[in-house]
C-alpha cells in the first residue's frame, strides 16, 4: 500500500481506492481515480488514472488532494459460464494456485489469485463444452512455495474425485515446480482410473495472448476422453498456440524461464498430442485405463530429504551439515555419469570421506546427472566405482528432481534399507531401461 | 462529394491529431534488438502461430474493439527474423528495463512543448487484439500532458505524449489469418495527441506538418517510408467521433479529412431520411436451399464448397443502400466492410444490379418473397463457409439497424488507398478500458537530473534556425530546410561536411525533389552513403554534375561509391590534365573561349569543373 504520508492524507480527506480526485501542485493540477499502489513503485508516489485510461504517479510532497466523485466502479463483466451438456463427462478441476488463475495483483505489482476456481471457467467458456467440470480450490500456493504437504493434498483430492465418478482431473499449478508436484503425484496415486494432467500457464490469463486458455482446454480434452492412466504435464508443444503435448509426470521438465513450450520431455517422449478441437495423437506407450478398484493416495513424505548438486570447488561439508541436521537422504546432482569431485589437490574438496560417512550412518544416497539427458554410469571411471562400492545408490535415467521427490516419498513409506533398494527400481516410469536416439533435444 | 472548404465551425467539426513517429534510438524499447528495419533480402526464418481472446481490463469490462476482434477468431501468423526479433517480441520473455536513450528522448520532445511531466510514469498495457503484437497488448507509457506548440498565430493544444512500442507490420490480411513481421515490434514510438479543436482540414495539416518539423529537430527520429503516421480524429454535430488510422502521406491529410465530414453528413441525412418511413431490418434467413443451382457466380462457388447463403429484409430501403456516401462509397460498402470482418469477401444487395452477377430473375422475385421484402424494400445477401457467414450477417444487420438507430457510428477506420481519400470500417473506436498496468515493467521516478537533460536537449526552432543561419547564410534556404522531411538527413550528411553545406542542402531539397519526380528513389540512399558522396566531392574527386549522376545510380544500384564512380566515369578531370585538354581545344578553336568552353563541356559535362575551366582560360 501507499506510504505512511499518503495512507494519512487520503484519510483525512476520506478518500478511498477509486474515488476520483483532483491533485494540485503549484500551478499544476491532475485529475483522476485513485489506484491501488504497486510496491515496485515509489510509495511516496500516489498513482492515479487519468480519463484516457493511463495511469501516472504524483509525488504527493506539497501536493492538495480533493476527492471530486465517490468509487463508481464498474460492475465486473462476468460471462455466464454455459451448462454442461447432459452426455459429457465429468472431470474434476483442482485449482491450487499459480500464474493461470493470477489476475493484476496492484499490492506487489505482480499478480494475483483468482478468489474463485469458476472465475476460470467463465475465462474459458468453451471447457463447458468439453466436460462436465466440477471446480474446487484446493490451495493458493505459488509454485515455488509448494511442499510435499501440497502434493499430498493434491494426491488426496485426485484420488476423491476419480473414486467419486470423475473419468480424469485436471490441476492447475504454477510451472516453476510442476514437475516436481508431477513425479509426487506419479509416486503417491496409486491404481489410477483415468489420467491426472497437471497444467498451468507462462503468461498470465489476464492477457489475451495467455498461453493458459489452450494448455486447460487441451488438458481438459485429455482428462475427459484419453484412456490415459497415469500423471502427467499438458502445456504448450511449441511457442504456436496449436498444440499441447503430455509427458509422464516423472520424464518431465520446466526447460525454459518463461517460454510457452518450456516442459519438454528428458529420456522419453511426449505420450500424446492433443489440439484444441480434441483430437489426441498417441505417440508412446502408456498405462491404459481399465483398472475397476479405487484410486489410492499413498501421500506420506519424508521431508529430511535434500538434492545438492556437486561443482568444480564445490564443498562435501554440505553433506556434513545435512547429516548433521538429521536427514534420511540427499539425491547429489553429480557431472557427466554421476561425479563428484574426489581425487581434489585439496584433500578437504573430496567428496568421497563425506559420502561414505553419511552412507555408514544410514543416510540413503543416491546420484544423478545435471547433464539430465542421459543416464549415470558407475562403471566407466574408477572414481565412479569408489562411490558405487561405498553404496552411492546410482539413479539410471532419473531426473534430479525426481529422485529427491522419490526419495523423499519411499522414505515416508518405507523403511532406509527397503526404500534404498527401491530408488534405482523403475516405479511410475522414471526409469527406463532403454534410451533411445531420438529422446535427447533437437 | 467533398464538403465546401469553409463553414467548418457551424457544422460543428472537431479534429484533433495523433502523430506516432519512430525514435532513432539503437535497441528496441524494452530488449536489446537493434530498432533498425532489415533490409529487404533478409528473410523470416521462423513462423509462430497464435491465437487471442479479448480479457477484462484493469476497471473489470471487457472493451468493444477487443471483443470485436475476439469474434472474428483470426488465427495470427508471426514471422520472425532473429536478426530483428527476440523472445520478449514474440511475448516468450518478460520486458527488459525500458530503454533510457528512448525516454530521454521523449523527455526532451516533452520539453520543447512545454509539457507536464508526471513524477513518475507508470507503463501501462493497451490491448490490441488485432493480432498486431504477440502480448495481446502495446506497452505504452504516458510522458508528458498539457503542453502547447505554436502554428502560424493559433496556439495548439498538446494534451499528451507517450513514449510506447510500436507494433508489428501486416505482410497479409486475409478473413481467416494475418500474417505479420515481428522485426518492427517494440521500436521506440512517440505519440503526441493534440486537443480536438483543430478548426480545418487545413489548420490538421499545418498542425501536422509543425509537430513533425519539431520531431525531426531533435535529430533523434527514424526517417522514410513509415517512420511517421498520423491519426485523426473527426467528428461533427450529430455524428460521432472517428478516427482515421495510419495516414503516411501528409499532403493529403486534409483531403481524407474533408471526406469523413462529407460521409458523416450523408450518414447523418439518410437516418432522417429513413425515420419518416418506418423502417425495419429483418431476421437474417438461410437462403441456400432456395438458391442452390443458381447461376449467380459468388454464390455458386460458395454453395459448391460447402457453404452457406443468408439473407436479410431492410425495409423502406430502397435507393439507400446505393446511395453514395463519399467518392465510389455507398452506405452498401460500410455494411459490406463490417461484414467482412466476419470473414466473407463482402454482400451482394439489392440496390446493386444482381442480375449482372448472374441471378435470375426468378430467383430474386423468390429471394424477395422469401426475406419479405416489398418493392419499397432493399435486401442483402451473404455466402461463404457457415461459420464466417453466420458473423458476417450478424455484423452487417447491425450496422444496418445503426444506419437507423444511430447514424455515425464511432469508429476506427483505415485509408483504402490513393485517391480519391476515402476510408473503409477497421473496428470499433476502442474505449477506455483497455488499459491496465504492465507489471512486468517498473515505474519510473522522473528526477530533475532527467528533466535538466531534456530541456537542454529540448528541440528548439529559433535556437536551430540561428544555428543553420550561420552556417548556410540564407533564412530562406534554412527555413526551406527546416520545413523539409530531409532536415534530419542534411544534419548527418553535414556533420562532418565543411564548405560544401549549401551544395549539400540544396542538393537535398531541389536535386533530390527533381530526381524524385523523375521517379528515383532518392530517399533510399543512406546517410553515410550520401556523407560518402559528398566527401568524394569536397575533395576534388568528382564535380557538382557527378554528384547528380552518382546520385541516380546509387537510387538503383548498390556498390560501393568508389567503384560507381570509376564505372560510370565520374572522375574529375583537373589540373594539369585539364590544361592539356584545354590546350589541345585552344589550338582547334583559335582561342574562342566560348567555342572552347562548349567543346570542352560536350565532351567532358560530367568530369570537369565549370569554374576551373573559366579560371584557366582567364
Amino acid at each position: 500500500m501507499y506510504g505512511k504520508e499518503i495512507e494519512k492524507e487520503l484519510e483525512a480527506r476520506g478518500i478511498n481506492l477509486w474515488d476520483s480526485v483532483r491533485v494540485t501542485k503549484g500551478k499544476e493540477a491532475y485529475e483522476g481515480i485513485v489506484m491501488p499502489r504497486t510496491e515496485a513503485g515509489d510509495e511516496n508516489v500516489l498513482v492515479i488514472k487519468q480519463n484516457d485510461g493511463y495511469n501516472i504517479g504524483i509525488e504527493i510532497k506539497g501536493a492538495k488532494i480533493e476527492k471530486i466523485a465517490k468509487a463508481e466502479r464498474a460492475p465486473e463483466q462476468r460471462q455466464q459460464a454455459k451448462r454442461p451438456l447432459q452426455n459429457l463427462s465429468k472431470i474434476a478441476l483442482l485449482y491450487t494456485g499459480g500464474t493461470i488463475g493470477n489476475k493484476v495483483d496492484y499490492k506487489t505489482g505482480g499478480v494475483y489469485a483468482l478468489t474463485k476456481p469458476d472465475e476460470l471457467l467463465d475465462e474459458v467458456p468453451q471447457l463447458a463444452g468439453i466436460a462436465n467440470v466440477d471446480t474446487k480450490k484446493i490451495s493458493s500456493v505459488a509454485s515455488e512455495d509448494m511442499v510435499s504437504g501440497n502434493w499430498a493434498v493434491m494426491a488426496d483430492e485426485a484420488a476423491k474425485a476419480l473414486n467419486g465418478g470423475s473419468k480424469g482431473v485436471v490441476v492447475t499449478i504454477g510451472t516453476d515446480t510442476m514437475h516436481y508436484a508431477s513425479a509426487a503425484l506419479s509416486f503417491m496415486l496409486e491404481g489410477l482410473t483415468g489420467p491426472v494432467v497437471l497444467t498451468g500457464a507462462q503468461r498470465s490469463s489476464d492477457r489475451g495472448s495467455s498461453d493458459g486458455f489452450l494448455n486447460l482446454v487441451c488438458s481438459a480434452h485429455l482428462a475427459s476422453k484419453s484412456d490415459i492412466a497415469e500423471v502427467g504435464i499438458c502445456m504448450h508443444s511449441t511457442s504456436s498456440d496449436d498444440k499441447c503435448h503430455f509427458i509422464r509426470g516423472t520424464k518431465v521438465r520446466k526447460m525454459h524461464t518463461s517460454r510457452r513450450d518450456a516442459f519438454r520431455p528428458v529420456n522419453s517422449m511426449a505420450i500424446a498430442f492433443v489440439n484444441s478441437e480434441g483430437d489426441i495423437t498417441y505417440n508412446d506407450r502408456y498405462r491404459k485405463t481399465g483398472s475397476s478398484g479405487k484410486v489410492k493416495a499413498n501421500a506420506k513424505f519424508d521431508n529430511a530429504v535434500a538434492l545438492v548438486k556437486a561443482y568444480p570447488g564445490s564443498d562435501p561439508g554440505i553433506i556434513d551439515y545435512y547429516c548433521g541436521k538429521g536427514y534420511h537422504g540427499i539425491i547429489i546432482e553429480g557431472t557427466g555419469l554421476g561425479h563428484v569431485p574426489n581425487l581434489t589437490e585439496d584433500k578437504k574438496k573430496s567428496w568421497l570421506p563425506e559420502i561414505t560417512d553419511a552412507i555408514d550412518n544410514g543416510v540413503v544416497i543416491g546420484m544423478t546427472s545435471q547433464c539430465l539427458y542421459g543416464r549415470v554410469n558407475s562403471n566407466v571411471y574408477r572414481t565412479l566405482r569408489m562411490l558405487g562400492q561405498a553404496g552411492v545408490v546410482y539413479c539410471e535415467d532419473m531426473l534430479p528432481e525426481v529422485a529427491y521427490v522419490k526419495l523423499g516419498w519411499l522414505l515416508g513409506n518405507y523403511k532406509p534399507e527397503k526404500a534404498k533398494a527401491m530408488l534405482n527400481q523403475n516405479i511410475a516410469g522414471e526409469i527406463t531401461e532403454r534410451t533411445l536416439y531420438d529422446e535427447f533435444v533437437d | 462529394m467533398a464538403s465546401s472548404k469553409t463553414g467548418y465551425k457551424e457544422k460543428g467539426f472537431m479534429c484533433g491529431l495523433e502523430i506516432h513517429q519512430r525514435l532513432a534510438t539503437s535497441k528496441k524499447l524494452f530488449c536489446s534488438c537493434t530498432a533498425t528495419l532489415p533490409n529487404d533480402s533478409e528473410t523470416n526464418e521462423i513462423t509462430v502461430k497464435r491465437y487471442q481472446k479479448a480479457v477484462a481490463g484493469e476497471l473489470g469490462l471487457v472493451d468493444r474493439a477487443a471483443k470485436f476482434e475476439e469474434e472474428k477468431k483470426r488465427e495470427f501468423i508471426y514471422k520472425v527474423n532473429e536478426g530483428h526479433a527476440c523472445l520478449v517480441d514474440l511475448d516468450e520473455e518478460p520486458p527488459h528495463e525500458m530503454n533510457a536513450e528512448a525516454l530521454g528522448i521523449a523527455l526532451s520532445v516533452a520539453s520543447g512543448m512545454q509539457m507536464k511531466v508526471p513524477g513518475e510514469i507508470q507503463p501501462m498495457r493497451k490491448q490490441v487484439v488485432d493480432g498486431s503484437n504477440p502480448s495481446g497488448f502495446q506497452r505504452t507509457t504516458k510522458i508528458g500532458m498539457d503542453g502547447f506548440i505554436e502554428v502560424g498565430k493559433s496556439r495548439i493544444a498538446i494534451t499528451s505524449m507517450f513514449l510506447e512500442e510500436e507494433s508489428a507490420g501486416i505482410e497479409t490480411n486475409s478473413p481467416g489469418e494475418i500474417v505479420y513481421d515481428t522485426s518492427r515490434i517494440g521500436i521506440p514510438l512517440i505519440e503526441i495527441d493534440t486537443d480536438p479543436y483543430i478548426t480545418s482540414p487545413e489548420e490538421a495539416k499545418e498542425v501536422a506538418l509543425k509537430i513533425g518539423t519539431i520531431l525531426r529537430l531533435t535529430g533523434r527520429v527514424q526517417r522514410g517510408i513509415g517512420s511517421i503516421r498520423q491519426d485523426v480524429n473527426v467528428s461533427i454535430k450529430g455524428g460521432a467521433r472517428v478516427e482515421i488510422k495510419g495516414l503516411q502521406d501528409l499532403d493529403s491529410l486534409d483531403k481524407y479529412i474533408e471526406n469523413e465530414v462529407a460521409r458523416q453528413e450523408r450518414l447523418i441525412a439518410i437516418k432522417k431520411e429513413l425515420a419518416g418511413k418506418g423502417t425495419d431490418i429483418g431476421q437474417p434467413v438461410d437462403l441456400t436451399n432456395m438458391l442452390k443451382g443458381t447461376n449467380a457466380r459468388v454464390i455458386a462457388k460458395a454453395l459448391g464448397s460447402g457453404g452457406v447463403v443468408f439473407g436479410f429484409a431492410l425495409k423502406g430501403f430502397k435507393g439507400i443502400l446505393g446511395a453514395e456516401v463519399n467518392p465510389d462509397r455507398r452506405l452498401g460498402s460500410e455494411i459490406s466492410d463490417y461484414a467482412k470482418m466476419g470473414g466473407v469477401n463482402g454482400i451482394m444487395h439489392s440496390d446493386e444490379n444482381l442480375e449482372g452477377y448472374g441471378f435470375s430473375k426468378g430467383e430474386l422475385d423468390k429471394v424477395r418473397k422469401e426475406l419479405k421484402a416489398g418493392n419499397n424494400d432493399a435486401f442483402v445477401l451473404i455466402s461463404g463457409k457457415k461459420s464466417a457467414a453466420e458473423l458476417a450477417i450478424k455484423f452487417a444487420v447491425d450496422r444496418a439497424k445503426a444506419a437507423v438507430d444511430v447514424g455515425v457510428l464511432p469508429e476506427t477506420r483505415g485509408a483504402i488507398g490513393n485517391e480519391p481519400f476515402t476510408t473503409r470500417f477497421l473496428r470499433p473506436l476502442p474505449g477506455r478500458s483497455r488499459m491496465y498496468p504492465e507489471t512486468d515493467a517498473s515505474p519510473i521516478r522522473i528526477t530533475g537530473e532527467m528533466l535538466g537533460s531534456a530541456a537542454a536537449n529540448a528541440p528548439d526552432m529559433e535556437r536551430t534556425r540561428a544555428r543553420l543561419i550561420r552556417e548556410l547564410g540564407s533564412a530562406n534556404l534554412v527555413d526551406r530546410l527546416v520545413l523539409s522531411p530531409r532536415f534530419q538527413l542534411y544534419n548527418e550528411v553535414a556533420a562532418g561536411a565543411g564548405q560544401e553545406k549549401v551544395f549539400i542542402a540544396n542538393t537535398l531539397l531541389q536535386k533530390f525533389t527533381e530526381l524524385k519526380r523523375s521517379g528515383l528513389s532518392v530517399d533510399s540512399i543512406s546517410a553515410s552513403r550520401l556523407a560518402e558522396v559528398f566527401n568524394t566531392y569536397s575533395s576534388g574527386k568528382i564535380t557538382k554534375t557527378g554528384v547528380e549522376e552518382l546520385l541516380k545510380s546509387l537510387s538503383v544500384a548498390d556498390g560501393s561509391v568508389a567503384t560507381i564512380v570509376k564505372e560510370k566515369g565520374l572522375e574529375r578531370i583537373t589540373g594539369a590534365r585539364l590544361r592539356e585538354i584545354v590546350e589541345q581545344a585552344k589550338g582547334a578553336h583559335e582561342k574562342n573561349k566560348a567555342a572552347i568552353i562548349t567543346d570542352v563541356m560536350s565532351r567532358h559535362r560530367l568530369n570537369v569543373d565549370g569554374e576551373e575551366l573559366n579560371s584557366m582560360l582567364k
